[in-house]
């Protein structure tokens, strides 16, 4: 044999040793590897710097809440919340919460999770310095004080139905311990960002960038171990890779399918299970009511009621989302997800009446005056532009079929695909026409719809710059009623007047499907945030494949 | 020769220091600032003040630009507003990946492209040039991203023989560790190398093919042919040995397209390189990543060009330059 085979055949030779090589297999109970296609990396692991989505499904392995919101998403008064890191709570006066922190509670250095670190986070949370995105959710506590080792003690500066949620669902209790030498200004790039210690049922064990984070189950963890031993978030920036990955059997989850197209891929693999859930995304067409680039004008087209009544007319929104989501869209009542629990389908709303449509605009002085297929007023076409972000094929398509919806009502638009982020610059500074948004919610009305849609939100996400003192007052009132009952009603007269004033048309509500590895057992999903049940979710032995013997 | 490397060294400092200034501050003069998040997660106005403040990102851009050159030449790339971390961990951690898909690309790329260019001169118009002649035209046809997602589905989802996308295999081997992960890291390697790779083959063959017959015309060569020289000296030694010349140009001018290839690559099949990295952060508008990575993409593309003018200059005794004299034939 000539000496340069016998050296390659050396090498191959090698090479097939080193791939059979011994390795650790794990035979606990809870043996598993759960792997997330995951779309984002996130830049930071501490929650009060980032609301990442990877970064909050891998958070909520890592530190627990006092307490969380239960499956019914029920975000009024407290009876429907699960305790987690507090053992109990009690009110003491109407503004004053009282948590006793489990005893058996510890970080995973050691150190016992006490009431200094509640009143440490909630101090981090509300400090401008660390310009945590959930400080403004956190402005109806005064304060948050630790009364002794195990009691931290919540007071509110007003009585509201949603007092226990605000304490409880925005923030994620930090270590002071390990956290308090670090200048807050410094937070957003802490070493502790990439590598967190937490008291979560799962420990972080490493982060490969731009690859992927893996977490190990905390056999001690005092709530009870988890079901799966490890879990490994793939970084993969494309939706279509990723449910590639899945079907070829090289992840086991992936939360969102996002596309009608991908739903049916992932459906066609025989491993996966499609688990539907009620999504947290609506999309809308918002019109800017104040003039183009100028916010101190009106608007020429979009400050007219009627006119905006007219154009919601002109669309068939059930047609459109039946056409391009099947069965995978609603169209809101309103604006609010699936989500959210003052969804009701009975909420009045403008009709599709394109006869009416042409009424309200003929009424108005818009007609075709120069039968060039477009309506005028004063020489003026009646013409606008739409933008949408060039990232978003659905958005970008919606765009299109309203396009052709008003222009059978003799309404030209043009439309502008635009980065993202020249699109968010442009809603801020109010240089747009209109503008397709899709905004997710929280289980709770009260953050959501008050900031993108009250007087209050304007300067803020309330790009288009609706004013309505009629909708304000109504959500006020929602917010502030005793009852959920009453809530809901208060919610439903503030929806049907934003509905009847037409500031927006509300396009869809994306439902979600997850595709998960038939493999895994007791799959739980809260729609709000679907990794919170993950340290439910088993493998059983039985089903357990190579991946979930493997131990590093 | 020194004397010509010094100043080619000087002008590459000079290219590299004008491609900074250049995409520093375009990238600032594109819309869309930095905390604000595009797409549908707002944020608040006071905190993108603060986070804006904090990175010193309110500064007029002269001002902004001269921090930014002295830190460089301090040798500190800045700090990435979205990564949350020092700009120059974050490249240290691609550069290698960017590399190692750049490099298997250009080594499947030569030797693929430089065999069948030499096999279709040799027969050349006949049955076999035609049909590779045709095929390498499809193939440089094809797009790249378009290749890779076809190849991704063949091979990764239907026949499953390679892994759909990732640098390595999370589970068994997050790191080199063993023989093992290094063979992981290879197979993990050849389905992206592969689809650019092949591309470029297919511009080189048909490059190679047409300066071989070039050659081929030339008087030299049928003097060597008349003298009576075996064919494989004419053709290795007089053929070959002169068309290697627009070989070695062509070695300079496929860096760039294989670093702009990967940006492509990369994002399909989900390698953690600066393709990716540099993608994100212009999203993002994460200036410092961005600045950085165009630096250290020019001082690839610059030293991937500076070889080869050295390569063409010790091939060509034509063109060697001497300490006095500057050169002209550069590729760059």
């Amino acid at each position: 044999m000539p000496r340069r085979y016998e050296l390659l055949s050396i090498l191959l030779i090698v090479a097939a040793l080193g791939a059979c090589e011994r390795r650790k297999f794990c035979t606990a109970p809870d043996c598993g590897t759960l792997v997330d296609a995951a779309i984002g990396e996130p830049g930071t692991l501490l929650p009060a710097s980032t609301e990442d989505i990877t970064a909050r499904d891998i958070g909520e392995q890592l530190f627990l809440k006092l307490a969380d919101v239960g499956m019914s998403l029920n975000t009024v008064g407290d009876e429907d919340f699960q305790p987690l890191l507090a053992q109990r709570w009690e009110w003491d006066g109407p503004s004053t919460l009282v948590f006793h922190i489990d005893p058996r509670a510890r970080w995973q250095d050691g150190q016992p999770v006490t009431a200094v670190d509640v009143a440490f986070t909630f101090d981090a949370y509300n400090d401008s310095a660390v310009a945590s995105p959930f400080r403004a959710q956190l402005r109806r506590i005064s304060s948050v004080t630790a009364r002794d080792s195990l009691t931290a003690v919540f007071r509110f500066r007003e009585r509201y139905p949603e007092m226990f949620y605000d304490a409880v669902y925005h923030m994620r209790v930090l270590p002071a311990h390990l956290l308090r030498s670090v200048p807050r200004d410094q937070w957003r790039t802490a070493p502790f960002g990439r590598q967190p210690i937490g008291d979560g049922p799962y420990r972080f064990v490493s982060w490969q960038a731009n690859q992927a984070i893996e977490l190990q189950s905390d056999t001690t963890f005092f709530l009870g171990r988890p079901g799966i031993r490890r879990l490994i978030w793939r970084f993969t920036p494309d939706p279509g890779v990723a449910v590639t990955q899945l079907v070829a059997d090289q992840a086991d989850v992936r939360e969102q399918l996002i596309t009608p197209e991908l739903i049916e891929r992932a459906r066609g693999a025989p491993q996966i299970k499609l688990y539907p859930y009620p999504g947290n995304i609506y999309t809308y067409v918002t019109f800017n009511l104040r003039a183009n680039g100028d916010t101190t004008k009106p608007h020429p087209i979009f400050s007219d009621r009627e006119v905006r009544r007219a154009l919601t007319m002109a669309v068939d929104r059930a047609t459109l989302v039946k056409s391009t989501l099947g069965d995978f869209g609603k169209v809101p009542p309103g604006p609010m997800s699936s989500l959210l629990w003052i969804w009701d389908p009975e909420i009045r709303q403008l009709p599709y009446d394109t006869t009416q449509a042409s009424r309200h605009l003929n009424a108005r002085g818009w007609r075709d005056h120069d039968s060039d297929g477009v309506r005028d007023r004063d020489g003026q076409p009646l013409a606008f532009r739409i933008a949408v972000p060039s990232t978003s094929q659905l958005r970008r398509q919606y765009a299109r079929l309203l396009q052709e919806q008003w222009r059978r009502i003799g309404v030209q638009v043009e439309i502008d695909e635009l980065d993202p982020r020249a699109l968010t610059q442009r809603q801020v500074s109010g240089n747009f026409d209109a503008v397709i948004l899709s905004r997710s919610n929280d289980p709770s009305p009260s953050s959501g719809i008050s900031q993108t849609w009250t007087s209050a939100g304007i300067g803020g996400s309330n790009f288009g710059r609706y004013s309505s003192p009629e909708f304000d007052r109504l959500v006020d009132r929602a917010i502030a009623a005793q009852s959920r009952d009453q809530s809901k009603l208060l919610w439903r007269a503030a929806i049907e007047t934003i509905n009847a004033d037409a500031p927006a048309i509300f396009l869809y509500a994306l439902g979600n499907v997850a595709g998960i590895h038939n493999r895994v057992d007791n799959v739980q999903i809260r729609p709000d945030s679907w990794a919170s049940l993950l340290r439910t979710w088993r493998i059983p032995h039985d089903r357990q494949i190579d991946r979930d013997r493997v131990e590093r | 020769m020194m004397a010509w490397l010094l100043r080619r060294l000087m002008a590459s400092v000079a290219i590299i220091f004008a491609v900074v200034t250049f995409v520093f501050i375009l990238i600032h003069l594109a819309p869309g600032e930095p905390c604000l998040a595009g797409g549908d997660t707002f944020t608040d106005p006071d905190i993108c003040r603060l986070l804006v403040r904090q990175f010193g990102l309110d500064q007029p851009i002269l001002v902004q630009y001269w921090r930014y050159l002295v830190q460089l030449v301090q040798g500190n790339l800045g700090y990435s507003f979205a990564l949350h971390r020092p700009v120059g961990d974050a490249i240290l951690d691609t550069v290698p990946f960017t590399l190692q898909l750049a490099g298997a690309a250009l080594v499947l790329d030569f030797t693929l492209g430089l065999g069948l260019g030499i096999y279709q001169a040799l027969r050349a118009n006949r049955l076999p040039d035609v049909v590779l002649g045709n095929v390498t035209l499809f193939v440089y046809s094809l797009p790249t991203f378009w290749l890779a997602l076809i190849l991704l589905l063949l091979f990764g989802e239907k026949l499953r023989l390679f892994p759909v996308g990732g640098a390595s295999d999370p589970i068994l081997c997050p790191t080199v560790d063993s023989l093992y992960c290094l063979v992981d890291r290879i197979w993990h390697l050849l389905l992206p190398a592969v689809t650019l790779g092949l591309v470029g083959a297919a511009g080189t063959a048909r490059f190679q093919r047409a300066a071989m017959l070039e050659i081929a015309q030339q008087d030299f060569v049928r003097t060597a042919r008349a003298k009576g020289l075996p064919e494989p000296r004419v053709v290795l030694r007089h053929q070959l040995r002169n068309a290697l010349l627009s070989f070695i140009t062509r070695f300079g001018l496929t860096f760039p397209f294989l670093l702009t290839g990967a940006v492509l690559i990369e994002t399909i099949f989900a390698l953690p390189g600066m393709g990716r990295l540099t993608v994100d952060a212009i999203l993002q508008r994460d200036y410092a990543v961005v600045t950085a990575a165009a630096l250290i993409a020019s001082a690839m593309v610059v030293t991937g060009s500076l070889i080869a003018d050295i390569l063409l200059a010790l091939a060509d005794p034509r063109i060697r330059v001497h300490e006095d004299a500057a050169l002209d034939v550069v590729t760059a």
